[in-house]
Formats: C-alpha cells, structure tokens, sequence
C-alpha cells in the first residue's frame, strides 16, 4: 500500500520523475566511477607488485625501483648477504638497460632487462622457452611487431652508442626464445630480457657486479615486516620496500587522484541529495491538500512521512541503477585516457570494478535519498489538518 | 648523473676535514634545505655513494624549484654544483648530457638547429619546444581526463538545470493561466519564462564563477604544499568563465524554453484549475 501510494505520485508527473532520476543516474555514474578510482589504482598495484610472489623489493639508496638510472653496486656481495638471512626464498637481481638491435639498415631501440632466469619475476612466457644460455633473449610482442623477428631468428644487438665514434657499443649477437609478456612495462613498450650476466658484460665497466633492483620472496609463514628490518640492518646501503611501503609511496605521488574521487565523489552526491530533495519537497507541496486529507481520515504521521522518504529512496534507487550501467561505460573509458600516461604499467588500472565498490555507492545513494525526503517528510507531517484543509479548499 | 645528484644529497654531511683548498659553493633546493635543515654557508661532503670519499663544498644558495609540470610528481632532492667539480665527483671526464643554446629570435633558432645538425658530430639539436611538449605529456593525460570529467559535470548540470526550470514553470501554472486568459500571448510567456531562466542561469554562473575562483584558490594552496612546487594547479582564466556563463546560459533558456512551452500547449482553464495532476500526459 506504502509502496503503490509512493508510486503512484510519482507516475503522476513521469516526465519530471523520468528527468530526476536521469539526474541521479549520472550522479550516480560519477560517484561510482570516483569510489572506483579512490580503490582501484591501490588494487590493481597491489595485484601487480605481488602478482609474481616477491614481496620486498631492494633499490637503491633513496630511490624508488627502477626510478633513476641509478644502480646497487656489489651485487654479488648483496646476494651473498641476502642468502645468510635464513627467511629469504628466492632473490632475483634485475639490470636495466637498453638494447639496440639492428635490423637491416635501421636500429630498433628496446629496454633490456637483465635477469637471472630460473627466479626473474618480470615477465611470463607467452610462447617460446625463458633463456637458457648467455646469448639468448624474449622479447615483448611490441618489440616483435617493430623488428619483424620470430623465435628462432638470430639478432645483433648493442648496449650502447657512442656519439664520438658514431658507432654502437658492447655489441653481441642473441637468438630470439622466447615472446614473454612483460609485467611492468607500459603498453607499447619495446622489451627484452636477457640472462643479467650477459647485459652486465655488455655495458662494460659501469655496470659490473651492478643491479637496478633486487626482488625478493620470503619463505612461507615468514612475517614480511620483520624480515625487512632485517634486510635493512645487513645491508645499511640500500633502500629496502615492502609493497606496503612502495604503495604507500606510490599512493602519496599519486595522491591527487584520490583527492580527486573524493571530492569529485561528494558533489556527485551533494548533486543527487539535492535533485532529489527539490523534487520531493515541490512534489509534497503541490498536495499538501491531498496529505492533509489522508491525516484527517486517520493516516499515521509516520506512514505519511515514510511514504515521501519512500518517494525519495525510489528515485535515488532507480536513478543508482541506471548510473551504474553508465558508470561502469565512463569508467572504461576514463581508464582508457589514464591509461596512456607516460610510463605507467599496462597492468595498471585506475578504474577497477569490484562488487563492493557498486554497493558502496548505491549504499551512499540510499542514504542520501532518505535524507533527501527527511524534510519534506517531517513538512507534510506536520502540517495543521483544519487550517490546511480550509486553505486548500477556498485556495 | 641523475644519481650523483640524488646519492649527493642523501651524503650530505658536516665536513670536520680541514679542505686542501678553500670550498666551492654548491646551490641546493628548499626542499632539502628544510627537509635537511641546511642553510647558507654550511660545509657539506658530496659524494657519489652513502659514505663514499667526496669533496667539501659550502652551500651558496638555495634555490626554488620552477613551475614545471614534468618535475612536479618527483620527490628526489636537487643540487647544483660547478660543471668540472661534477664532472670530476662522477669522473665523467669532459662530457655533459646537454647543452641550452639561445639565438637570436625564431628565425635564427631553425637556422641553428639545422647548422648544428649538419656540422655537429655525435649529437642531435632539439627545439625546447618540442621537448616541453614530450615532458609534458604526463600534464596532457591528466588535461584530457579533466576535460572527460567536465563533459560528464555539464551533462549533469544539464539535466538539473532542466529539472529545476521544469518544477520553477510548473509552480506557477495558475499564474500563467491567469495571464492566458487575461489575453497574454503564449508568446510573450515563453519569452517570459525564458527572461527569467536566462537570469537563473547567469546569477547561477557568476555565483559559481565565485565558488570556482574560491575552490581554485583553495586547490592551489593544498596541491602546492602537498608537492613543494609553485605551479598552479588550478587558473579561472576569462576564457573558462566565458565558457562557462554562455554554457549556462544557453542550457538555461533551452531548458527555459522547453519548460514554457509544455505550460503553454495546455489549455488555460485546465492550468488553473489543476485537472493537470490527474492527467499523466503531460507528466
């Protein structure tokens, strides 16, 4: 009965209803989209940084992993130390780098990983086999589609070039395994990975016994923190990080989007509260004769209020679930323009969809429609049955 | 070099060595110098590695970081030393990275590029203008999800633009029955109506043209503390409030004007007397 009343009044302008709940339905978009990207950058890292398993991460002093071109001296020794610790699994060095690989008359310019193969946590093999011997690589489908190369082919690369002499140095010549799709490499990104030994070797003296990073996995059961102090007092020269702590840095470089869903998300919602409280209190206005008349016949005050909140909740409702729809459209297309930001990993997504996400907002939407028909509401109920029955009658 | 600069300022230390020769001046940026609380005149040790052998050096100057875009997300620390003194701490021999060449006007720049493309030996000339735009590339992503965002805000503007006039015509339905069967033209009501959603609609601008250079402030002042930066986050230019009081404008008369002309298709004596309510067709 509560319902079929609520509903009826809202039949009654459908053109003005339809509007209003058009009106929630992007509000609704919007605050959907905002709860999505205040959440879905932090997951969508997390996923990425332990996706492979290696919770710690070793850079060097005061950076961030592979943030400058700067690089961890005395890697060997470093891995020595890191093996003494009885809670590390697996380490994996990796050295950045780039490779120029000519390719008739043209040279193809691509970041080379070196990596230990058997424990690297960079890529996964999509087709071929990992490298086995020093002068073999992978190699990323974007890196494919420029040099036109197949597994199997033979290639001749260099680490360098030297503008003095005009010519390419720590040349070598690799065959091609393996394509590999690589983690954390921005999309269209050239790459290839090659045995760490071997790109060391290439690029000479000023990269001897270096690493760019370490990754490392903790053995099972092992609490992650406390092998980072750990970490952190053997080897003073170095910055270890945890994925809490990399996210936390991530999060405070970035922290300008979570502001951002924040407040885009309130006047999101600010705008919904408000459509739908006009709405609703213009509605009750025109019948505040038809309201007065229920009371008079014996309606309660409550059921009078809650069949206007119900108006309310209704239209915010309706509206929710039309703006998910859209939301989720805006929010893949968002994602799209973030996505081309320069060096960001492909497997980063700033607008992810999860379940709770879509519950949060239609939660916040649920509210700010009971709270759109609270004033309305507690004005119809209040109002005086003789004085506005006579009004209404000679008005 | 990029990582001399930045394991340099991580080794800052008082030097207690007495320097051979008299120290040279290094610049450093503010956030170090607050950060590190280094100020005018100390004697620091650069060194390429955490505790590494360096040189002694007096800070000269504290400099402020540019508004640049393409820096502005980067939290390492910068110092600014003599070129051979760096040359010598990384012992990178007589080379550097880059070098900033000014001519003399726009003409002259192309003419440079292309002698010292033909003659040079080993590197390449760039216009500055090309290589802002390429590190600035970061700035045009954020610039195009603004703009997405501001469609996304103006639809939905629009659309509570329209409700509102809708509900603003509907109350004043007797009103407008009483002006038709005084003889007032449908006409000169929706122009009526119109007059006063134009008004709705400016008053509605230069009020949110106020909040907006209020909300710009506000914006600035956190995201320039929060990155250390003088850049300006957010600018109401004249051209952003033209496009938004006509915007407003127009989506208020047309919103105006769809809301006047449901009123006047009704007939007058079903207007007053409210029979309206009862007849769903017209919502």
């Amino acid at each position: 009965m509560l319902f079929h009343l609520a509903w009826a009044t809202l039949t009654r302008h459908r053109s003005r209803t339809l509007l209003a709940m058009l009106g929630v339905a992007v509000s609704a978009a919007m605050l959907l989209d905002m709860v999505m990207l205040s959440s879905g950058m932090r997951v969508s890292l997390r996923n990425l940084l332990l996706s492979r398993g290696f919770q710690l991460r070793l850079a060097p002093k005061g950076t961030l992993p592979f943030d400058t071109d700067a690089t961890i001296p005395d890697a060997g020794n470093v891995i020595r130390v890191l093996r003494a610790i009885p809670d590390v699994g697996a380490i994996s060095p990796v050295l950045g780098g780039q490779l120029h690989v000519a390719i008739g008359m043209r040279t193809i310019t691509a970041t080379a990983l070196g990596v230990e193969p058997a424990v690297q946590g960079d890529y996964e093999i999509v087709q071929g086999r990992t490298p086995a011997a020093p002068n073999e690589l992978v190699a990323s489908d974007d890196f494919l589609r420029a040099s036109g190369a197949k597994i199997g082919d033979t290639l001749s690369g260099a680490s360098g070039y030297d503008p003095q002499l005009r010519s390419l140095t720590g040349r070598r010549t690799f065959v091609l395994v393996g394509r590999a799709h690589f983690f954390y490499m921005p999309a269209e990104q050239r790459a290839v990975a090659l045995p760490i030994a071997t790109l060391q070797g290439m690029r000479g003296a000023d990269a001897r016994d270096r690493a760019s990073l370490f990754m490392i996995r903790a053995r099972d059961g092992v609490d992650v923190d406390g092998l980072l102090r750990r970490i952190q007092a053997a080897l003073p020269g170095v910055t270890a990080v945890s994925t809490e702590t990399a996210m936390r840095q991530v999060d405070e470089r970035l922290s300008y989007f979570r502001q951002l869903a924040f407040i885009l998300g309130a006047v999101s919602l600010a705008v919904g509260f408000l459509l739908v409280a006009t709405l609703v209190t213009v509605s009750v206005n025109e019948r505040l004769g038809e309201i007065v008349v229920m009371r008079a016949i014996g309606v309660a005050r409550s059921r009078v209020v809650l069949q206007i909140v119900l108006e309310g909740v209704v239209i915010m409702l309706a509206g929710a679930l039309a703006g998910l729809v859209l939301g989720l459209a805006t929010a893949r297309y968002l994602n799209s323009i973030l996505a081309s930001f320069p060096g960001l990993p492909a497997a980063i997504d700033f607008f992810l969809f999860e379940p709770r996400d879509a519950w949060r907002a239609l939660g916040l939407l649920t509210v700010a429609g009971i709270l759109a028909g609270i004033y309305p509401s507690w004005r119809g109920a209040s109002l005086p049955i003789a004085i506005t029955l006579r009004e209404e009658a000679v008005g | 070099m990029l990582a001399a600069l930045l394991l340099a300022a991580f080794a800052q230390s008082i030097d207690s060595t007495l320097p051979r020769r008299p120290p040279r001046s290094i610049a450093i940026d503010e956030r170090l110098a607050a950060d590190a609380h280094i100020g005018i005149g100390d004697r620091l040790v650069v060194s390429t590695s955490p505790g590494g052998v360096g040189d002694s050096v007096v800070v000269g100057a504290i400099v402020r970081r540019r508004a640049d875009p393409s820096e502005v997300a980067r939290a390492e620390y910068r110092v600014i030393m003599h070129l051979d003194e760096l040359q010598s701490l990384v012992g990178y021999g007589d080379r550097v990275d880059r070098f900033a060449v000014a001519t003399r006007g726009a003409g002259a720049t192309d003419s440079a590029i292309r002698h010292i493309n033909d003659a040079a030996f080993g590197f390449q000339a760039y216009r500055s203008r090309d290589i802002a735009v390429e590190t600035s590339r970061t700035f045009l992503v954020v610039s195009r999800f603004h703009r997405a965002i501001g469609v996304i805000t103006i639809v939905a503007s629009a659309i509570f633009l329209l409700c509102i006039m809708l509900l603003k015509v509907d109350e004043r339905r007797r009103d407008v029955a009483a002006l038709r069967l005084m003889g007032i033209s449908a006409r000169s009501i929706v122009r009526s109506v119109m007059v006063e959603a134009a008004l709705v609609a400016v008053l509605g601008s230069a009020v949110g043209v106020v909040l907006g250079w209020i909300a710009a402030q506000l914006i600035n002042w956190h995201y320039r503390a929060v990155y250390r930066t003088p850049l300006a986050f957010a600018l109401v230019t004249p051209s952003i409030v033209g496009l938004a009081i006509t915007l407003s404008l127009a989506l208020g008369l047309a919103a105006g004007l769809l809301a006047a002309q449901r009123l006047v298709r009704m007939p007058a004596l079903e207007l007053l007397s409210g029979r309206r309510e009862q007849r769903p067709r017209f919502g």
